[in-house]
């Protein structure tokens, strides 16, 4: 491995522990049946929809997918373009790696269901990096980023996600 | 159908390249990765990848879809083995791994897999259900 490549993970490495475990807060803000139905949509989930909007024209509560807060990506209104890295990620959804030439997949999920989210809802998030560990792959060395995710609405908790971030070193591409 | 070790039918499918695109739209997902081929095979993929979370969702919808409209997931995780990507043909695969009493029902836990066209686990994982 280039000295480089030991600079940029070990940069993470450090930035890393410098945020374990401190909490950032978001207002994700409050949930619609549209958010539910277009999400629903993009899974072709059609049943989903008849139902959600039956409910909603009947006046009963609208409970959203299951995995609506985990599998949404970002809860920030998001930067302009310019701003983004070159992959297309937001150094929020990027933890550590802000100007770092990294590459980064994702390594698996986690996720516990609390009560069930429904439309109304002003949905909050405490988000914070749990740890960082080096590891040696077939194509070199990079750093798992575990980071947790505990999604909370009228005080009660909603869903808890575990996930890990695979971070790569990208300086040689 | 609830007896530990028993296999649940299998399920095959793939995700377009327009169902990837709204599938990042939605959960608001800039990774180039997911919707721009050209980014994509510079990064050294065969195509637009899979999101890990439309995995996840496809965990969860085939085991709830095969358990009946009473059951609710109360949690799932999962690991991402081989990378997916669009037009790829992907088989869900899960088996029972235990069946107790619990809540007032029955709880459900499942060993649950994607598995590439050749055998390979794109991802694996366990789906528990509350019926």
């Amino acid at each position: 491995m280039s000295p480089v490549a030991e600079d940029v993970l070990g940069e993470v490495l450090a930035r890393a522990r410098d945020l374990a475990d401190r909490w950032e807060e978001e207002d994700c803000g409050v949930v619609t049946v549209k958010d539910f139905c277009r999400y629903a949509a993009a899974l072709n989930d059609t049943a989903y929809i008849g139902r959600a909007r039956a409910d909603e024209a009947a006046g009963r509560p609208v409970s959203a997918p299951p995995l609506f807060l985990a599998g949404t990506f970002s809860w920030e209104d998001g930067p302009a373009e310019d701003e983004l890295r070159p992959d297309g990620l937001t150094a929020r959804e990027s933890p550590c790696t802000q100007g770092l030439p990294v590459r980064q997949v994702h390594g698996g999920e986690s996720v516990r269901i609390g009560r069930p989210l429904v439309a109304g809802t002003r949905v909050r998030a405490a988000r914070a990096v749990r740890s960082a560990t080096r590891k040696a792959g077939r194509s070199g060395d990079f750093v798992v980023l575990a980071v947790t995710t505990r999604f909370t609405g009228d005080g009660a908790e909603l869903a808890s996600v575990d996930e890990t971030i695979i971070v790569k070193d990208n300086s040689q591409a | 159908m609830t007896t530990p070790g028993e296999s649940c039918p299998s399920r095959s499918y793939s995700h377009s390249t327009v169902q990837l695109f709204r599938f990042s739209a939605v959960s608001w997902n800039a990774h180039r990765i997911h919707y721009d081929e050209s980014y994509a095979s510079f990064e050294g993929f065969p195509g637009t990848v899979v999101q890990s979370t439309l995995h996840g969702e496809m965990l969860v919808r085939h085991a709830l879809d095969w358990a009946g409209p009473d059951a609710r997931l109360e949690a799932v995780s999962w690991r991402n083995q081989a990378t997916a990507v669009a037009g790829e043909p992907l088989t869900w695969r899960a088996s029972v791994r235990s069946a107790e009493p619990g809540d007032g029902g029955l709880r459900l836990s499942l060993d649950a897999a994607i598995v590439k066209a050749d055998g390979t686990p794109s991802v694996t994982g366990t789906v528990d259900l509350l019926l």
